[in-house]
């Protein structure tokens, strides 16, 4: 017996180095953000006193903030969308039966694989009215034509909302395809026998079989884009003015460039409660889907 | 077995962890954050300081953002990290550190009396001097943010020298054609400050005024360029590495620029006959210029566990020795005034323009505060607005004078 108990305590006594990192490493960090929010740290100015919900009132009357929300509700909902609508198409095209697919399938990753950093800085070349890419690709079908992208709101936000689909997409398109593997060839056979073209087996066979698989893949890939910070970083700096800035980006600028380490903190509960929120009600959705 | 060999396993990885840590601190005598890694020459210049210093440096490379430059510089100071003892700061930098106790004061150390006064004063008293009257920083050259010009403009517009806002204007209209434009800049919100202050400058205004009639004539200015197609809006996305190439490809007529035009050089087009700085214009006619000054310097952590080494390695940089290399290695001009022929050689094109600087012009430092890059983000988001015709001059001038008020109280 009393072999019995030893054997059952030395399992935690293995784990508890890496308990107490992750504690003092994600715990301890996470506990002193909710602290941090209910006071105004400002290092630069040396003040550090308690303010209670202050924080929280002050945040619906920053401009800056709400252009930051404005985008960041812009940015989810166009950037999931077309990650949903062209994910689908991509994995399609994956999944029909060419010479060289493997190979396409290799290939169509290396965006993902790349640090969104240099994407960024690419990017703000890229889009670049004199001496990008884009404009340049362009001139060769209308050679007058002159546009700098990265100074209209509209655009700006185009080019980000590009630039993040450009890079998660093959990804995104990659795990509906291997949801796609599990749906058996014989159910598309069987319609076509029945009479079913491409597009009504798409629709009566395809799209029900991965409904839920496109929904499960939305939880994660929503909230990287609500936490999505390094594109806007690297290629708009939240510009023009502060019309690409994301909230991710905001906290950030707030925490190590302005210093204001307690309205930092506020804001990072805030984005987290709403993750929280989100969180839960897209595992209710998918429950429901595979119910 | 597989037990033994786990154990062995992680065992091994620990004492390497230690034995490399251990190597790691016995190998340098100090540790130098730095933003010039990446020129070709930094190799010599390091080489030059190791050998005139007797120390061994270990480089850390600075981010080239500005604002990651920033968070890592504020992480390191604000946390007493000890990993790092001289660090390489801007004046946004230092105005937002003066004051904190963050930096060791270099009065009695490496600045002293003896050669304090060598360097340019105003810049050391409102720049590096916090309130306490400590010295904080080491200037590591003497930079102006001088008035460039493309003399083929000149000559196309039949002009000697911008001098005058007439000839400012006429020059602006003549040479803005065919994808030129008279005048180019650098508007990024986190760049645009120091054109902003440069046009109040020259139309005799107050940066910490903004009812002044001169800032807002200054405003207007700008405003009516971008209006008329004399400077693009275009701009307001570059940073100074989109700036350059339309500088040296011919795109822009005159613009305002730090340094001694080493890209230009780069580019062969630094030359009488091509790009060259110019006195700054005197657009408001009372015969007084401003010009701002700059420096990068040299700051001692106050947490730092080798200040014997690092305050060796600044006084080093104070000797002529010291400035010799990085003048050589990365075209900066010497601080110290009494070193400047020494180092300098005659015929230098920036030799003749910066004496006339120090001569003619009132030389001061940028107008920094405390939160230095949020007004510096704040005021040129909001003069992007005013460009874009979101806002008008007047009401640019209101928010700005609430600005003002907000990061000065």
């Amino acid at each position: 017996m009393s072999n019995i108990n030893r054997k059952k305590w030395i399992p935690w006594v293995m784990v508890l180095p890496v308990l107490l990192i992750r504690l003092f490493t994600t715990v301890y960090p996470i506990g002193m953000t909710f602290r941090n929010s209910l006071f105004s740290i400002k290092l630069l100015s040396g003040i550090n006193k308690f303010v209670g919900m202050r924080n929280y009132v002050d945040v619906f009357k920053d401009d800056k903030v709400i252009a930051s929300l404005t985008f960041t509700v812009i940015f989810v909902f166009f950037s999931m969308f077309f990650h949903i609508i062209l994910g689908i198409g991509l994995a399609l095209i994956l999944n029909m039966k060419f010479k060289g697919r493997r190979f396409l399938r290799t290939i169509v990753l290396i965006p993902w694989a790349m640090p969104s950093v240099v994407i960024g800085i690419a990017a703000r070349w890229a889009f670049n009215n004199d001496y990008g890419l884009i404009n340049d690709l362009i001139r060769r079908f209308v050679p007058t034509f002159n546009y700098s992208w990265l100074i209209h709101t509209s655009s700006a936000r185009f080019a980000v909302i590009a630039m993040d689909l450009w890079k998660d997409l093959p990804f995104f398109a990659i795990l509906i395809l291997s949801g796609m593997q599990f749906i058996s060839f014989e159910i598309y056979e069987a319609a076509r026998v029945d009479g079913a073209n491409g597009f009504q087996s798409f629709c009566r066979i395809t799209l029900p079989l991965i409904a839920k698989h496109v929904a499960t893949l939305c939880i994660p890939f929503t909230i990287w884009r609500m936490t999505s910070f390094d594109i806007v970083y690297s290629m708009t700096s939240g510009g023009p003015g502060e019309d690409t800035s994301l909230i991710a980006y905001r906290i950030s600028m707030e925490a190590f460039t302005n210093l204001n380490v307690g309205y930092a903190s506020c804001l990072a509960v805030m984005l987290f409660i709403v993750m929280a929120i989100f969180s839960f009600l897209n595992i209710r959705v998918s429950r429901r889907f595979s119910e | 077995m597989k037990k033994l060999l786990g154990s062995m396993l992680v065992a091994g990885m620990a004492l390497s962890m230690f034995t490399g840590m251990t190597a790691y601190a016995d190998d340098y005598d100090l540790t130098f954050y730095c933003i010039d890694t990446t020129d070709p020459d930094f190799d010599t210049w390091l080489q030059t300081v190791e050998e005139g210093t007797g120390l061994k440096i270990n480089v850390v490379a600075a981010p080239t953002d500005s604002d990651t430059r920033q968070q890592k510089v504020t992480t390191i100071l604000s946390t007493g990290d000890t990993s790092v003892d001289v660090l390489f700061v801007n004046d946004e930098m230092i105005s937002s550190f003066k004051n904190t106790g963050w930096l060791e004061p270099i009065q009695d150390t490496v600045l002293t009396e003896d050669i304090r006064g060598e360097y340019a004063q105003g810049y050391i008293e409102h720049m590096v001097t916090s309130v306490d009257g400590d010295i904080v920083a080491l200037p590591s050259y003497t930079g102006y943010l001088a008035f460039w010009v493309n003399q083929k403009f000149l000559d196309e517009a039949g002009i000697e020298e911008i001098v005058t806002k007439e000839d400012f204007e006429k020059y602006l209209a003549a040479v803005s054609k065919d994808g030129k434009y008279g005048y180019g800049g650098s508007w990024e919100k986190t760049y645009v400050f120091n054109e902003i202050g440069s046009f109040v400058n020259m139309f005799g205004g107050d940066y910490f005024d903004w009812t002044n009639p001169g800032n807002k004539e200054a405003m207007q200015f700008l405003h009516d360029m971008a209006a008329n197609g004399y400077t693009p809006l275009d701009q307001l996305a570059d940073k100074y590495e989109q700036m350059t190439p339309k500088c040296t490809d011919e795109t822009y007529g005159s613009w305002f620029m730090w340094g001694i035009g080493g890209d230009y050089k780069a580019a062969g087009m630094l030359s009488p006959d091509q790009i060259h700085m110019q006195m700054i214009p005197d657009l408001d006619g009372d015969g007084n210029r401003t010009i701002y000054t700059d420096s990068w310097s040299y700051v001692l952590n106050k947490a730092s566990e080798n200040k014997e080494a690092a305050i060796k390695f600044m006084q080093f940089m104070t000797t002529e020795e010291g400035m010799k290399a990085n003048f050589e290695c990365f075209d900066r001009m010497p601080p110290r005034k009494d070193l400047l022929d020494n180092i300098v050689p005659d015929g230098h094109d920036a030799k003749e323009m910066y004496a006339r600087f120090a001569n003619e012009c009132y030389v001061t430092g940028r107008p920094m505060v405390p939160q230095a890059m949020e007004f510096i983000t704040d005021m040129g988001t909001l003069f992007q607005s005013m460009i874009k015709d979101e806002v008008t001059v007047d009401e640019m001038c209101e928010k700005a004078q609430e600005l003002v008020v907000k990061y000065t109280e």
